[in-house]
């Protein structure tokens, strides 16, 4: 992965994306782009980051974001109109909630243009989902942008969407940051439908405070090469953090996941469970790694990976790792990968079921558990009946 | 619809090169009860599974009709369909699906897309053919066959064929395993279906079975073949004498030790 044949950002693009942006926030974009200077492309052994459509910094679009279901009180709103507006809200926040790692972060941070801002003031409490959608036109390159901010004690659950148009194929380097201040709640869910040319590198950060309880819900089923790292600081003590993820490849569709919980509180929980479907050629890289801090005592780290292959021709990667450097600690992890069992198909053919009905159940029994942890029952049909159609003969 | 008829000429099946159904005719039609009893290791289930096409099981030679229609030319589903049950011995486990979610699907399957049952109208039917079976009504919405008892499960085959109501029905030593209620309570379920438009074949080791239900036909199967066929009584001579008074009759040696 050679980083000089890259092209990278500089400062003439930042000037040209953010013409009339605030000093402060122009101020960050450039020491992102110093930083870019000194970090390397997210390691992968499986995936050619270095070829990705990505890694190459062009001069951003703009995506289009719709929004449905804000409530009185909480803001939701272009990125750029809300650091015109709302400064003071973001101005903590925006492009600092976890440390850069590497090049594509601080490429991101650098470039990054379009995007929403969502605030749910604190002690609010939402009781229907909020809605965006990223819309993603046939090509280019874009950088968008999500900040979440919950006050303290506030609940929220924001529904995410990605999607684009027939044969479309942008390349996305986006980034998402959510705050969960003292004692909030929130569900962060995400659906990744875009067209299969697609490529995408996601980078998710999330910092959560004290009681804090943060939930995600990501679903990948496009994209021709997703890669997508996921990262919760669970600072504040007695704070929680779930993942529920589920993907399904298809043809040659690669995906590349790193989920991360990072304890640094004390009584922290973190439990990432993943459920993967693959058929045709697929591949899917996924890494799972629960890093318990020093002092972080009392704390528990699950991580539940399951992948079910329905052809012969995919493949699945499973990396679970644990680092730990604290003993008042429980953690495990627990992964698998599996072919369909023939006799099940045959089972269930025996009594009248095509084969793609009996592969299309034997996924919904195989999504089963980890649908029923989940609250929403609306996420729950839409995950089911996503999955229901990518079956394929 | 017309008596169905289920009709195996020169029937020859092998698994990994080696043949194990060697020949065999048979033909059952709607009212009638066919059982076909044999020692160890002669082929029934892998007779029977391969009529309804297992893969892994190789179909040599023969032909296979019913109601006339080529059953060998089907894909298995398709067998389902065309109305062939096989209640097996060892039924496979379906995590995450419940027992009411497949056989709805089971259903609808035989239906035409636009046209599915309705909800309520099947788990009405469905709880009443369970409290026919004394089926606990939980198991509606257990995962098929996932922590069943060997007991249960067989009970739970019966359930599937009540529903899917085949025109003709291959039973593999459903009263395995069974206690004595149990067996009357299947033998029941079995006897409720028996009409001119369903026909039955029972594969067992025991008489018992057969005093609830009543075989028309009694067949001994060895070494891959029919080599007896008769009414009812050879059932019962069987039970009363084994079988090597048959082997001697017919001069068939003794087979090799099984292993268990
Ligand atoms: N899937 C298989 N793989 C290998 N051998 C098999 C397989 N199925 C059956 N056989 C062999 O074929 C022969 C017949 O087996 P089958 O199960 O048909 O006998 P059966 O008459 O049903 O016996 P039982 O009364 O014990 O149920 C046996 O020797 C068995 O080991
Ligand atoms: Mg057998």
């Amino acid at each position: 992965m050679a980083s000089d044949t890259l092209t990278l950002a500089t400062r003439a693009q930042i000037e040209a994306i953010a013409p009339t942006e605030p000093r402060w926030l122009l101020d960050r974009r450039i020491a992102a782009l110093e930083e870019s200077a000194s970090l390397q492309l997210p390691m992968s052994k499986q995936t050619k980051i270095g070829e990705a459509a990505f890694v190459q910094a062009d001069a951003p679009k703009l995506p289009q974001v719709t929004f449905e279901g804000a409530p009185q009180g909480v803001i939701l709103m272009d990125l750029d109109q809300a650091v015109r507006e709302h400064a003071d809200l973001l101005q903590p926040y925006l492009l600092q909630v976890a440390e850069r790692q590497n090049l594509l972060h601080a490429q991101h941070a650098a470039l990054t243009k379009g995007g929403f801002f969502c605030y749910v003031p604190k002690d609010q409490e939402l009781t229907e989902p909020v809605r965006a959608t990223f819309h993603f036109p046939k090509d280019g390159y874009y950088t968008p942008h999500v900040l979440l901010v919950a006050g303290e004690r506030s609940r929220c659950d924001l529904i995410v969407e990605l999607v684009g148009v027939d044969g479309g194929a942008p390349a996305i380097n986006g980034g998402v940051e959510v705050v969960v201040s003292d004692g909030a709640q929130v569900q962060y869910i995400e659906f990744q439908r875009l067209p299969g040319k697609a490529q995408g590198h996601w980078s998710r950060r999330a910092a959560v405070g004290r009681d804090g309880k943060l939930t995600w819900i990501l679903n990948d089923v496009g994209a021709r090469l997703q890669v997508a790292d996921t990262r919760t600081e669970l600072r504040g003590d007695g704070s929680d953090s779930r993942v529920f993820a589920t993907f399904f490849g298809g043809r040659r569709q690669h995906f590349d996941f790193r989920h991360i919980a990072v304890h640094v509180g004390q009584h922290t929980t973190s439990d990432t469970e993943a459920r993967g479907v693959l058929q045709g050629k697929a591949r899917a890289v996924y890494n799972a790694n629960t890093i318990i801090r020093p002092h972080a005592t009392g704390t528990s780290g699950w991580q539940h990976e399951h992948t079910l292959m329905l052809s012969e021709t995919a493949r699945a990667d499973l990396v679970p790792e644990l680092e730990i450097d604290e003993w008042d600690v429980k953690a495990g992890h627990a992964a698998s990968a599996g072919p369909v069992d023939p006799m099940q198909l045959y089972f269930m053919m025996a009594r009248g079921i095509s084969e793609i009905e009996a592969r299309r159940l034997i996924v919904f029994g195989f999504l089963s558990s980890l649908l029923d942890s989940i609250p929403l029952e609306s996420v729950r049909e839409q995950i089911a009946q996503i999955f229901h159609e990518k079956v394929e003969a | 619809m017309a008596r169905p008829v289920l009709d195996i000429r020169g029937f020859r099946v092998g698994i990994e090169g080696r043949e194990i159904v060697k020949g065999l005719d048979l033909t059952v039609r709607g009212g009638e009860v066919h059982a076909i009893m044999g020692p160890n290791g002669t082929g029934k289930s892998t007779f029977a599974s391969a009529l309804m096409g297992h893969p892994a099981y190789e179909v040599l030679s023969g032909t296979v009709t019913l109601d006339g229609r080529d059953v060998l030319e089907m894909a298995v589903d398709e067998r389902a369909r065309a109305g062939l049950f096989l209640a097996m011995q060892y039924p496979a486990e379906i995590s995450g699906v419940s027992n009411a979610n497949f056989l709805r699907t089971a259903l609808n399957a035989r239906r035409e897309e636009n046209d599915p049952v309705p909800v309520l109208k099947f788990h009405k039917e469905l709880k009443e053919k369970m409290a026919g079976l004394s089926i606990d009504p939980t198991f509606a919405e257990r995962y098929v066959n996932e922590g069943f008892s060997g007991g249960e499960k067989k009970r739970n085959e019966i359930l599937q064929m009540a529903v899917l109501q085949p025109r003709i029905a291959i039973l593999d030593e459903i009263d395995s395993g069974l206690d004595i209620d149990a067996v009357k309570v299947v033998a029941q379920g079995v006897n409720d279906m028996l009409s001119e438009n369903f026909g039955v074949l029972i594969i067992t080791h025991y008489q018992r079975i057969l005093n609830y239900i009543h075989p028309t036909n009694v067949h001994v199967m060895m070494q891959g073949r029919i080599v007896r066929s008769s009414g009812p009584e050879l059932a019962e001579q069987l039970e009363a004498r084994g079988y090597d008074w048959l082997r001697q009759e017919l001069g068939i040696e003794e087979p090799l030790p099984q292993e268990a």
